[in-house]
């Protein structure tokens, strides 16, 4: 035992001092690799990093759209980041980015909804600085890129809900909310649904209830910004979709449907109408597609003092506040948000461009299809604007899921939603 | 990290010796304390230094989306926590899966410890196959499971219905009790196996002379079960007892993966509510005070479970 410990006496300090050396290299390479980040002198070339979701065609698109602009830019280099395909992981990590007041991501790809949160937090700048010419773009996009007066946001893309029916079954895209009952009704049958909707637990239902809530005149928040969520028309709105899977024009499985179950449901040609996005107008013209030539893309129905309300979805694109390279970056969200680059996207992965003058003869000739859906956009109407939506949508999607499981009647789901929403509002 | 150190413990007890013998036993605990060091300074940071940062954030109003108004505001978080029937309703829930799903995976692990002890051809080969459930990723098995749940779709329709048994056409996760289903077979499935392996290890250390004696003495088989397997089989079923409590009570990913916590709030469980504090509400302050009483709590029933360990003296 004595001798032992003599024996390891010398050894030991070696090892620690070993060991020491480690520790110290390692720490110093860490240190090194936070440390080295490029500087910002003009006329070197400088890395600016863009988060950016999308895979596959999408992905395509934006390194087809990078190139073109690293060579117009010969200074900038543009890394990609590539954000979580779920908007839901993808906002959660912004928000850590930003949280910790990074420089990078320098540029990111913002989903309609989160530039009011993103703004509030002073995450991202304001881009009137920069003078951006809006006049052909869709206004209901812009609209979700302001905040405060303040433009926050460049529309990317638009997405809007719409409703897709069966030419082959349905004359005319129905006016109202009755008719499109009757003609569902008529056009059954077959085992055939009248209409698919997501009615799943997620944000999908609650912009399906925006398209029906404004149908009947209703609104989540009035133009003060107080939640008006239990109106009658609200109640209306509510008690018509809950009808809609009681009396079978949709089957109980809606209320587990998200957008892929919507799509499955009517490219198989089962459903007679469907509340989707402008994605699945082009897999339906497919080769192979059951419903190919029988459909048709309209806006959402109304009732009499009611409009035709269609959510818009899509994406903006935002700068970091805290990036080293303002200048640069607003020089990719310009290039981005050309015309000609957006034609380029909406060429190879089908996003349809944020802003009229895209629209051209070349582009509806190649993709027919943008002709119907462009008429679906004017009358694009966001969400509610606000740094809160996230929560408040997480009330809502509450609110429906519990009247679509039969545990609350629609007033009685508004109400409860309509005093969490207002405690939510005011701060509590 | 102090049975790391047993040198270090029995020096204490030692006469004192002469001085130069103690100085190189001194030297030999500071090593002994050097080595141990990286190990501290790692839990430190993994582990005590976020628990502590997050004790301070749970006494300030901090919310990401309004950067600057960081404060001070005492157990305000707490008291709200406290008043929050949300919170309380989803406890109630959290208390009744974790009854639920720890004991349908007790007794289903019992029954499986108990078959793959025997002896038989192939038991090897469904030892181990009995784990692979273990081995799938929560989240992948959620999904699985939501997928076979699924109205006409579904692999469990199919078989209810052509095996003529009631519940078929359901639609499981539209009705606040049945949703509850899902997620319970979901995790009994992924969990029965654990459970499984920790019995099956305490079965093999029952000493079989104790069973032939019993059979020499005439006692029948459920006798011998009721008094030598399952008393000798306590500490084990204890220790997956606590394991299985533990994270059945913080239970996150099943529910959502499979429900969101849905219809309306039927499923929502305490870390379904502290994640949403965190990453919806982005109240890290409020949502720091949930995460506290959430390991409070599970501490408490920690605590429960080591007290029966020791009154009974199962714990050496």
């Amino acid at each position: 035992m004595f001798t032992r410990a003599q024996d390891s006496k010398p050894r030991a300090p070696r090892w620690r001092r070993l060991m020491a050396m480690v520790g110290v290299a390692a720490f110093t390479a860490t240190l090194a690799a936070c440390g080295s980040t490029p500087s910002s002198t003009g006329s070197k070339t400088v890395t600016i990093v863009f988060a950016t979701q999308g895979l596959g065609a999408e992905a395509k698109a934006t390194q087809a759209a990078i190139k073109g602009f690293e060579k117009l830019h010969p200074h900038i280099h543009v890394t990609t980041n590539t954000l979580s395909a779920s908007s839901n992981t993808a906002y959660q990590s912004l928000v850590t980015d930003f949280g910790s007041n990074a420089p990078t991501p320098d540029v990111i790809t913002a989903d309609v909804i989160w530039p009011a949160a993103f703004a509030s937090a002073g995450w991202i700048m304001p881009l009137n600085r920069f003078h951006p010419s809006l006049s052909s773009f869709f206004p209901g996009m812009v609209k979700a890129g302001q905040y405060h007066g303040q433009l926050y946001a460049m529309p990317w893309f638009i997405n809007v809900e719409g409703l897709y029916y069966r030419t082959d079954l349905v004359k005319t895209p129905p006016k109202t909310f009755t008719q499109l009952v009757k003609e569902a009704k008529s056009a059954m049958g077959h085992g055939r649904i009248g209409l698919a909707f997501e009615g799943n637990k997620y944000e999908g239902a609650v912009t399906v209830f925006q398209d029906v809530s404004g149908g009947f005149g209703g609104q989540f928040l009035n133009a003060q910004g107080k939640p008006v969520l239990n109106s009658p028309q609200n109640i209306a709105a509510l008690t018509w979709l809950d009808n809609a899977i009681k009396s079978g024009l949709s089957p109980a499985a809606v209320t587990g449907w998200e957008e892929g179950n919507v799509q499955d449901a009517f490219l198989s040609g089962k459903a007679v109408f469907a509340t989707n996005w402008p994605y699945l107008f082009p897999l339906a013209e497919q080769k192979g597609s059951a419903v190919k030539g029988k459909i048709g893309f309209a806006p959402p129905p109304a009732q009499p003092g009611g409009r035709s309300t269609a959510s818009l979805g899509g994406d903006m694109l935002v700068i970091n506040k805290n990036t080293r390279y303002p200048k640069q970056s607003w020089e990719l969200v310009n290039y981005l948000t050309s015309a000609t680059t957006m034609v380029q996207r909406a060429l190879i992965s089908g996003d349809p461009p944020a802003r009229q003058d895209a629209y051209t003869g070349s582009l509806l000739k190649q993709a027919p299809w943008f002709a119907q859906e462009e008429k679906v956009y004017v009358d694009a109407t966001p969400r509610p604007v606000t740094p809160l939506y996230p929560r408040i949508s997480a009330r809502i999607q509450t609110a429906l899921s519990a009247v679509y499981s039969g545990q609350l009647t629609p007033r009685q789901a508004l109400n409860q939603a309509q005093t969490q929403v207002q405690a939510i509002i005011s701060g509590k | 990290m102090a049975s790391e150190q047993p040198g270090a413990a029995a020096q204490g007890n030692r006469p004192p010796l002469w001085g130069r013998r103690r100085s190189v036993e001194r030297k030999r605990a500071a090593l002994g304390y050097g080595l141990v060091v990286p190990a501290l300074l790692a839990l430190g940071a993994v582990a005590l230094y976020p628990l502590l940062y997050n004790l301070v954030l749970s006494f300030q109003h901090h919310v990401l989306t309004e950067p600057g108004t960081n404060a001070v505001v005492g157990f305000a978080n707490y008291v709200a926590l406290a008043t929050d029937p949300a919170f309380l309703g989803d406890l109630v829930r959290t208390l009744g899966f974790t009854g639920v799903s720890v004991a349908v995976e007790f007794a289903a692990g019992l029954g499986l410890a108990l078959v793959v002890h025997q002896s038989f051809r192939g038991r090897g080969l469904i030892r181990a196959s009995i784990l692979i459930p273990w081995a799938v990723p929560t989240a992948v098995s959620a999904l699985l499971w939501k997928a076979f749940f699924q109205q006409q779709s579904g692999f469990v329709d199919f078989a209810l219905t052509h095996l003529g048994l009631p519940g078929s056409h359901l639609v499981w996760f539209n009705s606040p009790l049945l949703a509850w289903v899902p997620i319970i077979v979901s995790d009994v499935w992924k969990n029965t196996p654990f459970v499984a392996l920790i019995l099956l290890a305490g079965l093999q250390t029952i000493p079989r002379e104790l069973y032939e004696s019993a059979q020499c003495d005439g006692a029948r088989a459920w006798q011998s079960f009721w008094r030598i397997t399952l008393p000798l089989l306590r500490p084990a079923i204890l220790v997956a007892l606590i394991f299985r409590t533990l994270s059945a009570f913080l239970v996150f990913d099943v529910v959502y993966v499979m429900t969101g916590g849905g219809p309306g709030t039927s499923t929502e469980v305490i870390s379904y509510y502290n994640w949403y504090k965190f990453m919806v509400s982005l109240n890290f302050g409020y949502g720091a005070a949930v995460a506290l009483v959430i390991t409070l709590l599970a501490l408490a029933l920690a605590a429960v479970y080591v007290r029966i360990l020791h009154t009974r003296g199962d714990l050496t």
